[in-house]
């Protein structure tokens, strides 16, 4: 069930304490954080570079094959987490740089950047956890909460949730046209006039055209050309295993920031008009931490840092773990909860909802048969 | 940041630009291989060309010139033009425009440029330009732009500068005294005779070349330009073509002057000095907006006010948006110029060119917007 939200006054003190903790952070952004995010971009340039010509040697010994393909599906992550998910943020547009700006950039992935913006920055964040309007919560695909129906069709969720993960880029591509077509659906049965979505087709198989081409035609046609037919192949195959490792990884590390068993959702009702304070209960109510070494926040984009993100989604990444144990103690003074836990602890919880949410519920179980 | 100009788009050029977003989603191959190209270069960029700075010289007062070595591929340019110059201070790239102040003559034999700029003890970049160089360094040069120039033919010229509104005519005076004969008159109004810029040399250009003169003008002994003033100094002024840089209100006046004196209009020519950096003065006046893509122009009333995404859409515009409360950065937009106030972090921005959330900035000064 949705939860409730506690009055603007109750909250005004922690809204105070957050907006202090965010200026403290924005006071010290500078060189060493243009610094951080410019050698990300040169290791994550090495390892594209360095995966897709180490891979090529396998003709040589299978081995170089594995290496490369780990290099490159790294290379995406990097790509997608750290650099293109915090840069669309506008965590970074500080910089000034026109190749780190939140409206250019594009990344490696199969969703074109307009259309993440639109339903990402834009939905997603603003509407957090909304049953009705984020339509991130379950990506309409999966019932995460008592607030959506249950239907026979969810007994089979967990392998919509493992095909959702194998397969994670095309749906966040789809994601936008996806809620386009649904609404289409629903116009169509009220009688109602459907909505053009003839620019996001374009969109789409505009974005799909271009790394289809680039991973299974250009990369493996190139190598083929010099080492021959059977090369085409092979590196074909690479490219599809970095993208599976990217799609499996990212799918991951966003089911452990919004999924987690504890995660709250709410009503669309009360979020109308809402203070800042009530915005950023909200906020860290719908998201979840994990905890591990720097290695693993930075392979995640620092979206073990779901929390901190939501609080300050423009805050640049690099900010993120300082800040998280701030913001920690700020819940623990207001008695706000704060969900965090090891990764494979979010992970399981994880699991563990999906699997919850996709049985019949009880409370229909024992309603007699409608007449 | 503008080394980019505008070319007519082909199909050879279209298909370049998909094939980069396709491998390396960017427009430009460029852009990926920068980091790369910055372990050799440091500062080396994509837009404008890598040039180096040698030294700072301080002028008089709170003047000072940067000397800059351009790099190979920067062009020529011609007397009165300016320039644009970015360098990365603190992690954020600033650019700025200044007139180039020695001659195109000087730059071919020495291969050198100086920009003499005036620091403002309240301004963020100017003083912060002179401490980054103080040793050198390496900056970013657009290539020169303006068309303030020496008219062409062999007319008598009347040149009225106003504090280091002198830049673009210390650069014409040099030129003209390698290699010309006409005869040109430079009235030059100064604070006091204490911080007349490039006095000795001026003087000295004068004794040389009898078609040469200078004449400098103490406004706090003579008061600022009117006619008594260009009727003695030069009394064949109507016969002139005339050329006015300094301050906007100098400018403004003596342009008025002119005419009431019987220059036709194509033979007073004027430019605004210095990018806004220096000039710009926050007041709680009317700011007068220029929405500069579309031709529109408005302006805003103190006590009415409102974001730039609201006044853009009063005005019947309609700018990418979306959560209006500065989260998801689609509104982002290119500021040209001018000062905004940012609602939610309480801050107003830098005077230059950078990107703007619209939804939650407000016309602190006069703006141009690229919408």
């Amino acid at each position: 069930m949705t939860t409730p939200m506690p009055s603007a006054e109750s909250l005004k003190a922690f809204e105070e304490d957050l907006n202090q903790i965010r200026d403290e952070a924005l006071a010290k952004v500078g060189k060493e954080d243009a610094d951080y995010i410019r050698r990300v971009v040169l290791v994550q340039r090495v390892l594209d570079l360095g995966g897709r010509a180490v891979m090529v040697a396998g003709f040589y010994h299978w081995a170089f094959w594995v290496l490369g393909v780990a290099m490159l599906g790294i290379a995406k992550i990097i790509n997608n987490m750290e650099i293109g998910h915090n840069i669309m943020h506008g965590q970074y547009d500080f910089m000034n740089d026109p190749h780190l700006n939140s409206l250019k950039y594009d990344w490696d992935g199969a969703c074109s950047g307009g259309s993440w913006r639109r339903t990402h920055n834009f939905e997603h964040h603003t509407y957090t956890n909304v049953i009705g309007k984020d339509r991130d919560f379950g990506y309409d695909v999966l019932r995460l909460s008592d607030d959506v129906e249950w239907k026979p069709l969810y007994r089979m969720q967990f392998l919509r949730y493992l095909n959702m993960t194998l397969m994670f880029q095309w749906a966040v591509a789809f994601h936008e046209l996806h809620g386009y077509i649904l609404r289409n659906m629903r116009n169509k049965r009220e009688g109602k006039a459907p909505t053009d979505n003839s620019e996001l087709k374009a969109d789409f198989y505009g974005k799909a055209l271009k790394v289809l081409f680039r991973d299974y035609l250009f990369f493996p046609g190139l190598v083929a050309i010099f080492l021959g037919w059977p090369m085409f192949w092979m590196i074909f195959w690479g490219n599809m295993a970095a993208n599976v490792i990217r799609n499996i990884w990212a799918a991951t590390i966003i089911y452990c920031g919004h999924f987690t068993g504890n995660v709250h959702t709410f009503a669309e009702k009360e979020c109308e008009g809402e203070s800042r304070g009530q915005w950023y209960y909200r906020q860290i109510l719908g998201s979840s931490n994990f905890e591990g070494p720097r290695l693993l926040h930075i392979m995640s984009g620092h979206l073990s840092r779901q929390v901190e993100h939501h609080l300050f989604p423009d805050m640049p990444s690099y900010r993120y773990n300082e800040v998280a144990q701030k913001v920690r103690a700020a819940c623990a003074r207001h008695g706000v909860p704060y969900n965090t836990g090891s990764f494979g602890g979010q992970y399981f919880s994880v699991i563990g909802r999906i699997l919850k949410y996709s049985r019949k519920p009880k409370a229909q179980t024992q309603t007699p048969a409608a007449a | 940041m503008n080394g980019q100009i505008a070319q007519p788009e082909t199909t050879l050029s279209r298909f370049h630009t998909w094939l980069a977003q396709s491998l390396v989603n960017n427009n430009e191959f460029f852009a990926y291989f920068e980091p790369f190209i910055r372990l050799a270069m440091p500062a080396w960029s994509t837009v404008g060309v890598r040039s180096r700075v040698m030294k700072v010289h301080s002028e008089t007062g709170d003047v000072y010139s940067l000397v800059i070595r351009p790099g190979r591929r920067w062009k020529n340019f011609s007397a009165g033009q300016h320039v644009q110059i970015s360098a990365e201070l603190n992690g954020t790239l600033y650019t700025r425009t200044f007139s180039i102040s020695t001659s195109p003559d000087y730059f071919r034999k020495t291969g050198l440029i100086e920009l003499s700029i005036r620091s403002k003890p309240d301004g963020r970049v100017t003083p912060m330009l002179k401490e980054h160089f103080a040793k050198g360094g390496v900056c970013t040069l657009s290539d020169a732009g303006g068309d303030f120039l020496l008219p062409e033919g062999n007319e008598p010229l009347l040149l009225i500068a106003g504090g280091s509104g002198i830049t673009p005519f210390r650069s014409m005076m040099n030129q003209l005294s390698s290699n010309s004969l006409r005869d040109v008159h430079l009235l030059f109004y100064i604070r006091n005779s204490s911080n007349a810029l490039f006095r000795q040399e001026l003087d000295r250009i004068a004794e040389l070349h009898p078609n040469l003169k200078v004449t400098f003008i103490n406004t706090e002994a003579e008061g600022q330009v009117c006619e008594e003033h260009l009727l003695r100094y030069c009394p064949d002024v109507a016969d002139r073509i005339a050329m006015v840089c300094g301050p906007t209100p100098m400018i403004q006046g003596t342009r008025n002057l002119l005419s009431e004196l019987g220059l036709p209009a194509d033979q007073i020519r004027f430019e605004y000095f210095g990018a806004a950096p220096i000039e710009m003065e926050m007041t709680g006046e009317k700011s007068f907006v220029r929405f500069k893509t579309s031709g529109i122009a408005t302006t805003t009333t103190p006590d009415e006010q409102m974001s730039l995404l609201d006044l853009a859409e009063k005005q019947g515009l309609t700018p990418q948006h979306g959560c209006r409360i500065g989260v998801c950065y689609q509104c982002v937009c290119t500021k040209e110029s001018g000062v905004v106030f940012n609602t939610r972090t309480g801050q107003y921005s830098d005077t230059g060119k950078e990107d703007i959330q619209l939804c939650i900035s407000v016309a602190a000064s006069d703006l141009e917007l690229n919408i």
